[in-house]
């Protein structure tokens, strides 16, 4: 939906924060930014967000109502902070599958894991979020953190997850989104566009990497627009919770 | 979120003090998969408790269904975990048990059944030799303390009892106490006779 095409032989063009770039090349440049911020992700993380993260990842976990046995996909899993809870939900009858299409993050999560004796009913696969290799209705939950907002065809991607969660499976999306109070948005702004590079730039000696994640950020559809584009692929009672004044939302849907 | 970030630090601290114990995480390890509501009526507030090989998961909100769920005001709730016998706590009417009670019951054993292994603990931070010496020391101290309280307690008392006559001895309250209960029973027996003297005059007046 974000898509623009340029003339009738032109390739698609998609937003790469605020630039516009071919389809084909953001996936690429997505995964030249989490290449360069895998190694100081989880300490990123805590410093940017001060530590809330953590809160609203647990959230996200109270909301999944994953018991044992369920068998749980973690999309763009990233490090593994998901994966690990889900985890221990699951318990030894059940499975999580922790997806990230970037195998740097994957293979940090994978070593996180394992160094924290993760191990046992849980499987590390390398994903494309859109294309997910893994056959219909199989998934009791589905969630994808801090990672749809850098899919190119978001449409897809969420068609994708519904494919393979079975009927009455629910899909979790964390994602950062549009602050509901005026005032904390332009703290918000002059926090995201100053204060993130600095730190990047200081921490990772990277600004580039965190100027792209305060812009996709702003890039990214807005709470009503999400849900919309959950109903139109097919979900069902779709319903969303803004946490730190909308700063983030966890977007939940059932398979029908 | 403030009420999510109480419950992860008190999580995170519960857990360690868990692994202190070297039987808590086996005996949660049997608990695992199990989902206990704590809804607390006044105030109201809600809690769930998911024990597992790791500890306990404690979240504001979940999504599934509880095994267990205990429904009290907050005093009932305190009450509980001081008690020794829980099952009073448990009958009493403000309390209300719905589900698989044996699941909150085994909790409720393996928190009452800890016994923290602090020396361990120590260990790791301050290496054996100076944790074994500080352990000894502080077991020293401890015995010197108690002792020393229940010599002050014993001096004390035979002091205000003995010496000031502040306050009454033990064993003098003892047969103060036995005297009266003894006129007591005197003065009841005495109330028998008179009462059976009276009706036997009655009885003799009518004939």
């Amino acid at each position: 939906m974000n898509d623009q095409r340029k003339g009738e032989h032109a390739e698609p063009t998609t937003h790469f924060g605020f630039k516009d770039v071919p389809e084909s090349q953001k996936a690429k440049k997505v995964a030249e930014v989490f290449h360069s911020v895998a190694a100081k992700y989880d300490l990123m993380n805590d410093v940017l967000s001060g530590g809330m993260h953590r809160l609203w990842k647990r959230f996200t976990i109270e909301l999944s109502g994953v018991r044992s046995g369920n068998r749980v996909l973690d999309i763009a899993g990233g490090t593994g902070d998901l994966a690990a809870k889900f985890s221990r939900l699951v318990g030894p009858t059940g499975q999580v599958v922790l997806a990230d299409i970037n195998e740097s993050m994957l293979k940090v999560g994978r070593d996180r894991l394992l160094d924290r004796g993760v191990a046992g009913n849980i499987e590390f696969v390398q994903a494309d979020a859109e294309k997910l290799p893994f056959p219909d209705n199989h998934f009791d939950c589905v969630t994808i953190a801090f990672g749809l907002r850098n899919v190119t065809h978001k449409d897809e991607a969420i068609r994708s997850m519904l494919r393979v969660l079975k009927p009455g499976g629910r899909l979790l999306v964390l994602e950062f989104s549009k602050p509901t109070n005026k005032l904390m948005s332009k703290a918000y702004d002059a926090y995201s566009f100053a204060f993130m590079p600095l730190a990047g730039k200081l921490i990772t000696n990277d600004s580039e990497s965190y100027r792209y994640l305060a812009e996709s950020i702003r890039m990214h559809p807005d709470q009503e627009t999400l849900k919309a584009m959950m109903v139109d692929a097919g979900f069902d009672r779709v319903t969303y919770h803004n946490m730190t004044s909308g700063i983030v939302a966890v977007h939940r849907g059932i398979k029908p | 979120m403030l009420l999510a970030g109480l419950l992860a630090s008190v999580e995170h601290g519960l857990n360690r003090i868990l692994r202190m114990d070297s039987t808590a995480l086996p005996r949660l390890a049997a608990l695992e998969g199990k989902v206990i509501a704590i809804d607390c009526v006044q105030p109201a507030l809600q809690l769930y408790i998911l024990p597992d090989a790791d500890g306990l998961m404690l979240a504001a909100h979940w999504e599934g269904e509880a095994d267990c769920t205990l429904r009290a005001p907050a005093g009932s709730l305190v009450q509980l975990a001081l008690a020794k016998d829980k099952s009073a706590v448990l009958h009493s009417p403000q309390v209300q048990l719905h589900g698989d009670s044996a699941v909150l019951l085994d909790l409720v054993a393996v928190l009452q059944d800890l016994e923290l292994d602090w020396e361990y603990e120590l260990s790791r931070w301050l290496g054996p030799v100076p944790t074994a010496m500080l352990a000894g020391h502080l077991r020293l101290r401890a015995r010197w303390t108690r002792q020393g309280l229940a010599r002050f307690s014993q001096n004390l008392s035979e002091y205000l009892a003995e010496e000031s006559r502040t306050l009454v001895g033990r064993r003098e309250a003892e047969a103060a106490f036995s005297e009266l209960d003894t006129v007591k029973i005197d003065i009841e027996r005495l109330e028998a006779r008179i009462r059976r003297l009276a009706r036997s005059l009655d009885t003799s007046d009518n004939a």
